[in-house]
C-alpha cells in the first residue's frame, strides 16, 4: 500500500530536522543570506548532467527495486516510472483513469470485472505486453506468500484471474469491491519474472546488474543504480501515453536537507520535494528557482486513549478513565487552537484539521457542518457540566474527586510534534488539567500505543486515495492483539469500537458506486468527529522547489496546487520539458545551451592543473629542504 | 607533501632504530614479546565483553521495529508473526547463534534483507578512504604546525597557528562542512563553486581509469578537507606541548654544543623524542576512523559507514546497528592494541 511508504516519508524529513536542529537553526539565516547576495550561479557547473535530463534530489535511498520487497516511498516512485498499473489516478482529483487497461466494466451481478488491455504496448526489451502478463502478475500475488506483503490487500477479494485473449482480463471477486478500480499493482513481465522462483522472489535485485532486471513498460527505463548514491532512468520513446519530453530522469540521494538545497541552488539537481520550512524559505527568492507549497495527503493528530482494549474487548493499558468519557474529549477538543498550530508550527504551510480524510480528496472529505471552535471558556464550562469541577488548587477533579493528571507524548523525531505538544500543554493547563509531557521515539511510541499505556500523544497519517485503509484504523478488529503472550499494536490507536461505524465500514467496502460510497465515507467521518476520537490538528503542505530556469511544464496533482512529484502517477516526469526546447530563440542558431556536457570539462581540467601545481610545489620544497640539510651536514 | 617528508619520513626512522638499539640493552630480553602477548590477551578480553554487552544493549532497546515498519501497510497478522519469528527468536537461542559467530552472514538487515556484513562491506571502503586521507593530512600538517609553533614558542606563527587550529577544532563538523559546501560548492560572491555538493562519483558514463580517479578525488576534497581542518588542532597541540617539554632537556644543549645547526637539532634530536604521544594519538584516531564521521558523511552524502549508521538509526534497523556497533568497538580495540604495541616498541619504559 502506498500509505505506509508515504508515512515513512512523512517521518523522515522531520527526523532529519530533529537530528540537525541546532544546525538548521544556525544555518537558516545564513542560507537565506547566501540566497540574496549571490546571483544564481550558472547551472552549467560541472557535475550537472545534460540539460535534457531532469535530476531530482531525494532524501533517502530506495531500499529495493524489487516490487515485492521495497517499502519506502522512493521505491514506489521508481516503480511508477518503470511499470504501469491497470488503472491510474487522475491528475485533477485522483478519480480512476485508464492505465494499461483502456477500459473496464463491472458485471451486472457485481461478481466479475473485465479489463480491456491496450494492444501494441511493448516491454522495454521489445517483447509485446499482453493480457497474459496481467494474468501472471495477479496470479503470482494471489498464489504467492512473499509476494503478498506489498499487494495482498488488493487481491484478498479476488478469487480468479483469467486472460481470455491477448487484450482481455477477467477477474472474479468474492464480494462486490470498489478497490477493483484502484488496484495499485505494477504489472510485471511474465517472461522475466517466471524465471525468478518464489524462494528468490524477495532476493532478486531487479536492477541492471542481473539479466532482465528492471524490464518494464513504464515511461522510463532504469539504466543504472549505485546504492546510496543515485539512480538513472532513460525515457521510453514508445510509451503508450506519449514519449516523455526529457531524455531521462536521475535521482540523487542527499541525507541532509541543507546540502540538498545547496545542490538545487547550484543547479546540480533540478527538483527537490518534502523540504523543511526553513530550507524552503531559503529557496523562495533565488533566481531561477520556483518554490511552491502544495496541498498534501498527510495530516497530524492528537489521540486520546479512549479505553485500551484487545480486539476481543479485553481491557488493557493504563489510560486515564476520564478519556473514555466523550464529553471530556469534546471539551478538550475545544481547547486546541488548530489555526494557531498551522500558523506557528507549520509556518502557515497547511490548513487546520477537522476529519480523518484530508480535503485533498474533495469528493470524500467531510467538512463537519458544525466545527468545534477554539474556546477555552466554553471548554471549561463543558468540563463543569460533565462533572469535572475545579479543585482547590486549580486542577480539575475526576468523578472520584482525584485531581486529573494526563500524560501527553511528543515524538523525538519531529520538531513539529514537540512544538504542537508544547502549545497543547499550555491550553490544557489553562482549563485546569494537569499535563505531564514526555518526548519519545516513534519506535517505542508504537509499542506504547499498542499496549495502551498512554493518555494522549501526537502523530500523523498519510491517507491514500482509496479511503478504506484509513477508515479501517477505527474499527473494532484493528485494536491490539496478543500473540505468544506479547501484546502487539494493530492499526487502531484510539481503541474506538462502535457497531454502527463497523457496519458502515463494511458497507463502503462493498459499494462500487463511487457517489454512494462517498456518502457512507462522509457519515463515518461525522461519527468519528462527533466522538472526538482524534483532534486532527492540521493537514500539512508538501514543500517543493525546482529550477524553473531550466525546466517548465511541471504538473501538480491534484490541480491546481498539489504535489509536483511523489504523486499517484507520473504527471510531472512525463510532461516536464527542458526550457531550451520550448524557448527556441529565432536568430540564435547555436541554441544557447549553457551545458558543459559536450564541451571540455573546464573545472576538471582546472582541478588537474591545480593538483599538478601543488605536487610540483611540494616536490620543489622537499628537494630544497634536502639540499639544505645536505649542505649543513658538510659544514 | 613537504610536511610528510620532513616530520615523519625524514626524521623518524633513523632515530627509532637508534633508540631501539639503546633500549634493548636496558630491558630484559623478551620483554616486548611478553608485553605484546599480555596486551593482546587483554584486548581479547575487552572484545569478549563488548560482544556480550552489545547483545544485551540491543535487547534492552524498547520498541517493536517490525510493527513500526509495517505500520500503514496492510500486512496480515500471520505475516507479521512470521516476520517476528524470523527476527525475534527466543533470547537464549538468539544469544547462542550470536555468540557462536557474531560476524556470521546469517544476520540479515531488517531493511534491505541482505546480510548485514555485506551491507557494511559496501560502505567500508568509502569510509576508509575518506578518513584515511583526512587522518594522514591532518596528522602530517598538524605535526608540522606543532613543531614549528613549539620551536618559535610565543611568536607570531605560534599565536596564529594555535588560535586558528583551536577555532577550527571547536567548530561542529557538520557546521564547518556546511560552510565549506556553501562557499566551495555552491559558490558565494567571489568564491566560485568548484566542488560537487555530495556523493562519491558523478552519475553517468563510465569515466575510465584516470578520469574516474580524478572524479573521486574531486568528490573527496570537501569532506576530507572538513575533517582535516577540524582535527588539525588535536595533532598540532599535542605535538607542540611534547616538543616544548623536550626543548628543556639537556641533550639538546649537548647537540647544540656539538655545533649542530638549529634545524638539525630539531629534526634529529628533539622531534623524534617528542613524537611518542602523537603516535599514540594517530593510532587511537585510526580506531575511530572506522566509526566514521557520521555528521560529515551525512552533510556530503558520502556513502560510507557513517551514512549507513544514520540510515540504520532512521530505519530503525537494529540488526544492522548491532553489527555496526560491534565493528566500531572492534576497530577501537584493535587500534588501541596496535598503538600500545608500537609505543612499547619505541619506548621501553612502557613495557614494565
Amino acid at each position: 500500500m502506498r500509505l505506509s511508504t508515504h508515512l515513512n516519508r512523512n517521518r523522515r524529513p522531520l527526523a532529519i530536522a530533529a537530528a540537525l536542529t541546532v544546525g538548521a537553526a544556525a544555518l537558516v539565516p545564513m542560507t537565506a543570506a547566501t540566497a540574496s547576495t549571490s546571483p544564481s550561479p550558472p547551472p552549467a557547473a560541472s557535475g550537472a548532467p545534460s540539460d535534457k535530463t531532469f535530476t531530482v534530489g531525494i532524501s533517502q535511498d530506495v531500499d529495493s527495486l524489487n516490487p515485492f520487497k521495497g517499502i519506502v516511498a522512493e521505491a514506489y516512485e521508481m516503480w511508477g516510472l518503470m511499470y504501469d498499473q491497470l488503472i491510474g489516478y487522475s491528475q485533477t482529483d485522483f478519480t480512476p483513469v485508464p492505465g494499461l487497461a483502456e477500459s473496464w466494466v463491472e458485471s451486472a451481478d457485481k461478481t466479475t470485472w473485465t479489463y480491456t488491455i491496450r494492444s501494441g504496448v511493448k516491454w522495454s526489451d521489445g517483447v509485446p505486453l499482453t493480457a497474459r502478463d496481467v494474468e501472471y502478475t495477479f496470479n503470482r500475488i494471489i498464489n504467492g506468500t512473499k509476494e503478498q506483503t506489498n499487494y495482498g490487500s488488493y487481491v484478498a477479494n479476488i478469487t480468479k484471474v483469467v486472460a481470455t485473449d491477448d487484450t482481455t482480463v477477467v477477474m472474479t471477486v468474492g464480494t462486490p469491491s470498489p478497490i477493483m478500480e484502484s488496484l495499485a499493482v505494477p504489472i510485471l513481465p511474465q517472461h522475466i519474472w517466471e524465471k525468478v522462483s518464489e524462494k528468490d522472489a524477495l532476493k532478486w535485485p531487479n536492477d541492471p546488474s542481473v539479466e532482465g532486471g528492471g524490464v518494464g513498460s513504464g515511461p522510463f527505463v532504469l539504466t543504472e543504480r549505485k546504492k546510496n548514491q543515485y539512480l538513472q532512468f532513460e525515457a521510453n520513446p514508445n510509451y503508450w501515453a506519449g514519449a516523455p519530453k526529457v531524455a531521462g530522469v536521475d535521482f540523487r540521494i542527499f541525507l541532509n536537507q541543507d546540502s540538498l538545497a545547496q545542490a538545487l541552488k547550484k543547479g546540480e539537481i533540478d527538483m527537490a520535494t518534502g523540504l523543511d520550512p526553513g530550507v524552503f524559505k531559503s529557496l523562495q527568492d533565488v533566481d531561477g528557482i520556483t518554490a511552491a507549497s502544495g496541498v498534501y495527503t498527510g495530516w497530524n493528530y492528537l489521540v486520546f486513549n479512549g479505553g485500551g482494549a484487545l480486539e476481543d474487548g479485553t481491557p488493557i493499558g493504563d489510560g486515564n478513565p476520564v478519556l473514555k468519557d466523550k464529553a471530556f474529549r469534546i471539551a478538550l477538543s475545544h481547547a486546541v487552537d488548530t489555526a494557531t498550530l498551522v500558523d506557528r508550527v507549520l509556518n502557515d504551510y497547511g490548513s487546520p484539521g477537522t476529519t480523518v480524510i484530508p480535503p485533498i480528496y474533495p469528493t470524500l472529505h467531510l467538512e463537519p457542518p458544525q466545527v468545534r471552535a477554539f474556546d477555552l471558556t466554553l471548554a471549561g464550562q463543558l468540563l463543569d457540566t460533565a462533572g469535572y469541577p475545579l479543585g482547590p488548587d486549580g486542577i480539575r477533579l475526576d468523578k472520584q474527586g482525584k485531581p486529573i493528571k494526563l500524560r501527553l507524548i511528543a515524538r523525538s523525531e519531529s520538531q513539529s510534534s514537540q512544538q504542537s505538544v508544547k502549545f497543547m500543554e499550555g491550553w490544557f493547563e489553562e482549563i485546569g488539567i494537569d499535563i505531564e509531557t514526555e518526548v519519545v521515539g516513534e519506535d517505542p511510541l508504537y509499542e506504547i500505543a499498542g499496549q495502551a499505556t498512554f493518555d494522549m500523544y501526537e502523530w500523523g497519517w498519510v491517507t491514500e486515495p482509496d479511503p478504506d485503509y484509513q477508515l479501517s484504523t477505527f474499527t473494532c478488529d484493528k485494536r491490539s492483539y496478543v500473540e505468544d503472550g506479547t501484546t502487539y499494536a494493530n492499526l487502531s490507536d484510539t481503541f474506538f469500537c462502535d457497531e454502527e461505524y463497523d457496519a458502515l465500514y463494511k458497507a463502503q467496502s462493498i459499494e462500487t458506486d463511487r457517489a454512494k460510497r462517498a456518502e457512507i465515507v462522509k457519515q463515518m467521518q461525522q461519527i468519528l468527529y462527533d466522538e472526538a476520537v482524534y483532534v486532527v490538528t492540521f493537514y500539512y503542505d508538501n514543500l517543493e522547489a525546482y529550477r524553473s530556469d531550466r525546466f517548465t511544464n511541471v504538473q501538480p496533482q491534484p490541480l491546481p496546487d498539489g504535489s509536483m512529484i511523489f504523486q499517484y502517477g507520473t504527471y510531472t516526469y512525463r510532461n516536464v520539458t527542458p526550457v531550451s526546447d520550448v524557448a527556441v530563440n529565432p536568430g540564435d542558431g547555436t541554441g544557447g545551451s549553457t551545458s558543459s556536457d559536450d564541451g571540455p570539462n573546464w573545472p576538471l581540467i582546472g582541478g588537474i592543473a591545480l593538483a599538478v601545481a601543488a605536487l610540483g610545489l611540494a616536490a620543489w620544497a622537499i628537494v630544497r629542504s634536502r639540499r639544505d640539510t645536505a649542505s649543513e651536514d658538510i659544514e | 607533501m613537504t610536511l610528510l617528508g620532513e616530520s615523519v619520513g625524514g626524521g623518524l626512522p633513523p632515530q627509532q632504530v637508534g633508540a631501539q638499539g639503546a633500549q634493548r640493552e636496558v630491558s630484559a630480553p623478551g620483554g616486548l614479546g611478553r608485553y605484546a602477548v599480555r596486551r593482546i590477551l587483554t584486548g581479547f578480553g575487552t572484545l569478549l565483553f563488548v560482544i556480550v554487552f552489545n547483545f544485551v544493549l540491543f535487547r534492552l532497546l524498547p520498541g517493536d521495529p517490525i510493527g513500526m515498519m509495517t505500520r500503514g501497510k496492510d500486512v496480515d497478522q500471520q505475516q507479521l508473526a512470521e516476520l517476528r519469528r524470523q527476527f525475534n527468536a527466543p533470547l537464549p537461542e538468539q544469544f547462542w547463534s550470536y555468540i557462536r559467530n557474531p560476524f556470521s552472514s546469517n544476520l540479515v538487515s531488517l531493511q534491505s534483507g541482505e546480510s548485514v556484513w555485506s551491507v557494511i562491506g559496501d560502505s567500508f571502503w568509502p569510509t576508509m578512504l575518506l578518513l584515511g586521507v583526512s587522518t594522514i593530512a591532518s596528522a602530517s600538517i598538524g605535526i608540522w604546525l606543532g613543531i614549528h609553533s613549539a620551536w618559535g614558542r610565543g611568536g607570531k606563527f605560534d599565536q596564529i597557528t594555535t588560535g586558528s587550529t583551536l577555532t577550527l577544532y571547536s567548530m561542529p563538523e557538520f557546521w564547518l562542512g556546511m560552510l565549506l559546501l556553501i562557499f566551495m560548492s555552491t559558490g558565494v560572491g567571489p568564491f566560485p563553486g568548484f566542488f560537487p555538493s555530495g556523493g562519491i562519483s558523478s552519475p553517468g558514463d563510465d569515466l575510465g581509469m584516470v578520469a574516474g580517479w580524478l572524479d573521486l578525488a574531486w568528490h573527496l576534497f570537501l569532506p576530507a578537507l572538513t575533517l582535516t581542518l577540524v582535527y588539525l588542532a588535536e595533532y598540532s597541540l599535542v605535538m607542540r606541548s611534547s616538543l616544548i617539554d623536550e626543548m628543556e632537556q639537556d641533550y639538546l644543549k649537548t647537540a647544540r654544543a656539538k655545533g649542530l645547526r638549529d634545524k638539525l637539532v630539531r629534526r634529529r634530536h628533539a622531534v623524534p623524542n617528542a613524537l611518542l604521544p602523537t603516535i599514540t594519538l594517530v593510532f587511537l584516531n585510526v580506531g575511530f576512523v572506522v566509526s566514521g564521521a557520521i555528521t560529515v558523511e551525512t552533510v556530503f552524502s558520502w556513502p560510507g559507514l557513517g551514512y549507513l549508521t544514520y540510515t540504520a538509526i532512521q530505519g530503525p534497523d537494529n540488526q544492522l546497528l548491532q553489527a555496526l556497533f560491534l565493528l566500531f568497538a572492534f576497530a577501537v580495540i584493535v587500534a588501541n592494541v596496535i598503538a600500545d604495541l608500537i609505543v612499547a616498541t619505541v619506548d621501553p619504559r612502557v613495557r614494565a
